[in-house]
C-alpha cells in the first residue's frame, strides 16, 4: 500500500516529460473557509470594479466622471437627502419581500404584480370610503398588505399543490396584475375630472405625509417593517426554524418543524411587504393611483436581498444606497437625457460583480504546468 | 364567421414563430445542464439588433435577421461566462442578463433614436400555384420566409440533438456531467456552445418580432414572451415537437386577441390582453397535475460542474 504515492506521483509527473506540448492548465481547488476579512476584499473589490464599469458606460453615454461626482455629492445634500429618504422607503420594503422569500427558498419575482395588487387594495379603501377619517392610513396600509399576500399566496397555492415553477408563475402574474391595473384605471377608476388613466386623487388624510423632520410617513412603515422583520429572523423561533428549514427541509421535517405552515406564512409576509411597498409609492409619492408606480422594482428587490444577504438589518442600509442611485438616476434622466434604463443596467452590473465575487471566495484558481 | 376563422389562422404562423424559435434555443441550451432564464433579454437584443440593422441600413431584413442572431450570441457569451466558467447560481446569472439587456436595450434605443420608427421588414412569400387554394392557401402557403425556415431549423435541430455525436455529448453533459467528463467530454465547452448555440435561435425569435412582425422597436417590446418560453420549455419536457405544438397553441391565443376586437365582440380589451399569461399558468397546473412521477428535466439542471469537487 505504500508504494502507492509513488505511484501517483509519477503519474502526476508525466506530462512534464513534455513542457513544450502544452502551456499547462487551469485548476480549481475547492476552498473550505476563507477568513472574513479577504471575503470582504473580495466581494469589495468586485463592486468597485462593477461600479468602475458602470461609470465608463455612463462616460461612454455623454456624462463625464466629474459630473457625476457631483450630482452624486448633490443628491446627500440636505435637501434632496428628503427625496432619497421617501424613495429609500418602497425599496427597503421590496428589499425585504425578496429577502423573507429567498430565505426560504421560494424564488418571489412577483414583487411587481404584489405592490400592483397593494397599491389597489389602499385605493379601493380610499375609493370606497372604508372606515373613519382617523384610522383610513392604517385600513390603507392593511388592505395594501392583504392585496400582496393574497396574489402571492396565489402562486403559493400552485407550487404546493400542482408543483408550478414560482419563478415562471410570479413573473407572468406581473404582467396579468398590470393589465388588470389597466383595466381598472382606463375603466371604473378612471379619474373623471381629467380622463387621465389614474384614479382620483387621495384625500390629504389618506395621504403619507411628512411628520416632521424631514422624515416622509412611508420612512416609518419601511422602519417598522425592518425592524418586525429582524426581531422575527434573528430572535423569534420562526427565524431558527426557517434557517432549519432552508438548510435542511427533510430533516426540519422529521423533527417537527411545520415545513408547510412555515413556509406559506413566510411567503405570505413576503407579500405583504410588497403590498405595502405600493402602498408607500401610491400614498406617499404618487398620491394616487397611477400606472407605473411599480416599474422597475423587481430587480431591485432581488438586488438588495442579495447584497445584504438576504438579512433584515443589512436590507436597509442596501435600500437606501439604492435609492441614491434612483434619485441619481432620476437627475440624470432630466439634466442629461440618458433613459432611466441606465439604473437597471448599472443594478444589473453590480449583481452580477458582486455574484462573480463569490467564486473567488469559494475557490482557488491554480496554474498548474 | 369562416373570414373569421380564416383571417385568425392565417395569424397564428407569425405569433407562433417567436415562441417556437425562443422555446427551441432555451432547449438547446438547457439540455446541457443550464437552467437558462434569459430569454425574455435576449429576445430584446435581438429585436433591437434586428431593428437597428435596418434602420441603418435601410432594409435588407435577412441581414438584419442575422445581426440579431450575432448580438444575442455574443450577449449570451457573458451568461456563458457566469454560469459555466464562474459557477454564478444559475437563477441569478439568468435574471441579471435578462435586466441587463433591458437596461442595455432601453438605453441604445432611446440613444440612438430608434424608438417607434418603422421597418420596411419582410414580406410575405406566396408559393404558387398552392397559395391559390382556398383555404388552405391562406393559412400554409401565404406566410414571410421565416415560418418555412422555422420548420427546418426544427428538423435540424432535432436531427444534431438526437443523431449526432454532438448532440449525444451536448444531452450527456446535461445528464451527468461527471460521467461525461470521466469519459472525455468537455463540460464547459459543451455547456458554453450549447448556450451561445441556443441564444442565437432566441435571437433570431427577437428579431422576427421587431423586423417581421412588428416592424419597429419599442421598449420592452419582448412583453413576457420570454417568459412564456421558458414555460413553454417544461410544458415540452425539454423535446422540440412538444414545443412546436406548444408554441402553436400560444400562438392560436395571441392571434385571436386583436381579431376578437374586430369581429366587434365586446370583451374588455386589458382583460384579452392577459390571456397569454393566464393560459401559460393553465398549461403549467396541467403539467403539474398530470405529471405525478415528476418532469423529464435533464438530471443536471442547474447544477454547475467543477471536476475538483465532490459532490
Amino acid at each position: 500500500m505504500h508504494d502507492l504515492p509513488g505511484q501517483a506521483t509519477s503519474q502526476l509527473t508525466a506530462p512534464s516529460v513534455a513542457p513544450s506540448r502544452h502551456l499547462g492548465r487551469i485548476t480549481l481547488d475547492v476552498r473550505q473557509n476563507l477568513p472574513p476579512w479577504k471575503q470582504a476584499v473580495f466581494v469589495g473589490g468586485s463592486l468597485i470594479l462593477g461600479l468602475a464599469i458602470s461609470v465608463a458606460i455612463l462616460a461612454a453615454v455623454g456624462v463625464s466622471p466629474v459630473t457625476l461626482a457631483s450630482e452624486l455629492a448633490s443628491v446627500l445634500t440636505a435637501d434632496s437627502l428628503r427625496g432619497v429618504l421617501v424613495q429609500a422607503a418602497p425599496l427597503v420594503l421590496v428589499g425585504l419581500s425578496a429577502s423573507l422569500a429567498f430565505r426560504i427558498g421560494f424564488w418571489n419575482l412577483g414583487l411587481e404584480g404584489q405592490m400592483i395588487f397593494g397599491g389597489i387594495f389602499a385605493a379601493a379603501v380610499s375609493i370606497y370610503d372604508i372606515g373613519p377619517p382617523s384610522t383610513r392610513l392604517l385600513m390603507m396600509g392593511f388592505g395594501a398588505a392583504l392585496g400582496g399576500a393574497l396574489w402571492v399566496l396565489l402562486v403559493a397555492l400552485l407550487k404546493i399543490r400542482f408543483r408550478v415553477n414560482e419563478i415562471i408563475a410570479t413573473l407572468l402574474l406581473n404582467y396579468v396584475a398590470m393589465y388588470f391595473l389597466f383595466h381598472l384605471l382606463y375603466g371604473a377608476w378612471q379619474d373623471s375630472k381629467t380622463a387621465f388613466p389614474q384614479s382620483t386623487p387621495f384625500r390629504p388624510f389618506e395621504r403619507l405625509g411628512d411628520i416632521g423632520y424631514g422624515i416622509n410617513g412611508g420612512l416609518i412603515v419601511a422602519i417598522v417593517s425592518v425592524l418586525l422583520a429582524g426581531w422575527l429572523i434573528h430572535l423569534s423561533r420562526i427565524g431558527f426554524y426557517t434557517r432549519f428549514i432552508s438548510a435542511n427541509p427533510r430533516m426540519a421535517k422529521i423533527v417537527g418543524v411545520p415545513v408547510q405552515t412555515m413556509t406559506v406564512c413566510i411567503i405570505a409576509a413576503s407579500g405583504a411587504c410588497a403590498g405595502l411597498a405600493g402602498f408607500v409609492n401610491v400614498a406617499s409619492q404618487e398620491g394616487r393611483l397611477t400606472q407605473s408606480f411599480s416599474n422597475g422594482y423587481v430587480f431591485s428587490g432581488v438586488l438588495i436581498a442579495f447584497l445584504s444577504r438576504n438579512d433584515p438589518i443589512v436590507v436597509a442600509v442596501v435600500g437606501f444606497l439604492i435609492a441614491v442611485l434612483f434619485i441619481t438616476g432620476q437627475t440624470l434622466q432630466v439634466f442629461y437625457q440618458v433613459p432611466f434604463a441606465m439604473v437597471q443596467m448599472i443594478e444589473a452590473i453590480i449583481v452580477i460583480a458582486v455574484a462573480s465575487s463569490e467564486f473567488l471566495i469559494r475557490h482557488r484558481v491554480r496554474w498548474i504546468r | 364567421m369562416n373570414d373569421f376563422l380564416i383571417n385568425w389562422l392565417a395569424n397564428v404562423p407569425v405569433t407562433a414563430v417567436p415562441y417556437a424559435l425562443a422555446a427551441l434555443g432555451l432547449i438547446v441550451s438547457e439540455r446541457s445542464g443550464v437552467l437558462n432564464l434569459t430569454a425574455e433579454g435576449l429576445m430584446l437584443i435581438g429585436a433591437l439588433a434586428g431593428a437597428g440593422t435596418c434602420l441603418t441600413l435601410g432594409g435588407y431584413p435577412a441581414i438584419a435577421l442575422l445581426v440579431a442572431m450575432l448580438a444575442a450570441s455574443l450577449v449570451s457569451l457573458l451568461f456563458a461566462i457566469l454560469v459555466v466558467v464562474l459557477r454564478v447560481n444559475q437563477v441569478i446569472a439568468g435574471l441579471s442578463v435578462v435586466f441587463f439587456c433591458q437596461g442595455l436595450t432601453g438605453l441604445i434605443g432611446t440613444l440612438a433614436k430608434w424608438q417607434n420608427k418603422q421597418i420596411a421588414g419582410l414580406g410575405n412569400l406566396k408559393i404558387w400555384p398552392l397559395s391559390e387554394i382556398p383555404v388552405i392557401g391562406r393559412i400554409f402557403f401565404m406566410q414571410d420566409s421565416v415560418v418555412y425556415l422555422t420548420v427546418l431549423i426544427f428538423f435540424a435541430v432535432n436531427f444534431i440533438l438526437f443523431r449526432t455525436m454532438l448532440g449525444l455529448r451536448l444531452r450527456a453533459v446535461g445528464e451527468n456531467p461527471a460521467a461525461s467528463d470521466a469519459a472525455g467530454v468537455s463540460v464547459s465547452l459543451h455547456r458554453i456552445l450549447a448556450i451561445v448555440a441556443g441564444s442565437s435561435l432566441i435571437g433570431l425569435a427577437g428579431g422576427y418580432i421587431s423586423v417581421v412582425s412588428v416592424k419597429l422597436w419599442v421598449t420592452g417590446m419582448v412583453g413576457g414572451r420570454g417568459w412564456i418560453a421558458v414555460a413553454l420549455v417544461v410544458f415540452a419536457r425539454w423535446a422540440p415537437w412538444p414545443a412546436l405544438w406548444g408554441a402553436l397553441l400560444f400562438g392560436c391565443i395571441e392571434a385571436l386577441i386583436p381579431h376578437v376586437a374586430a369581429a366587434g365582440i365586446r370583451v374588455p380589451q386589458y382583460l384579452m390582453l392577459m390571456t397569454p399569461y393566464l393560459a401559460t399558468i393553465a398549461v403549467m397546473v396541467w403539467v403539474g397535475a398530470k405529471d405525478r412521477r415528476g418532469s423529464q428535466e435533464p438530471g443536471a439542471l442547474g447544477q454547475p460542474h467543477v471536476r475538483e469537487e465532490r459532490r
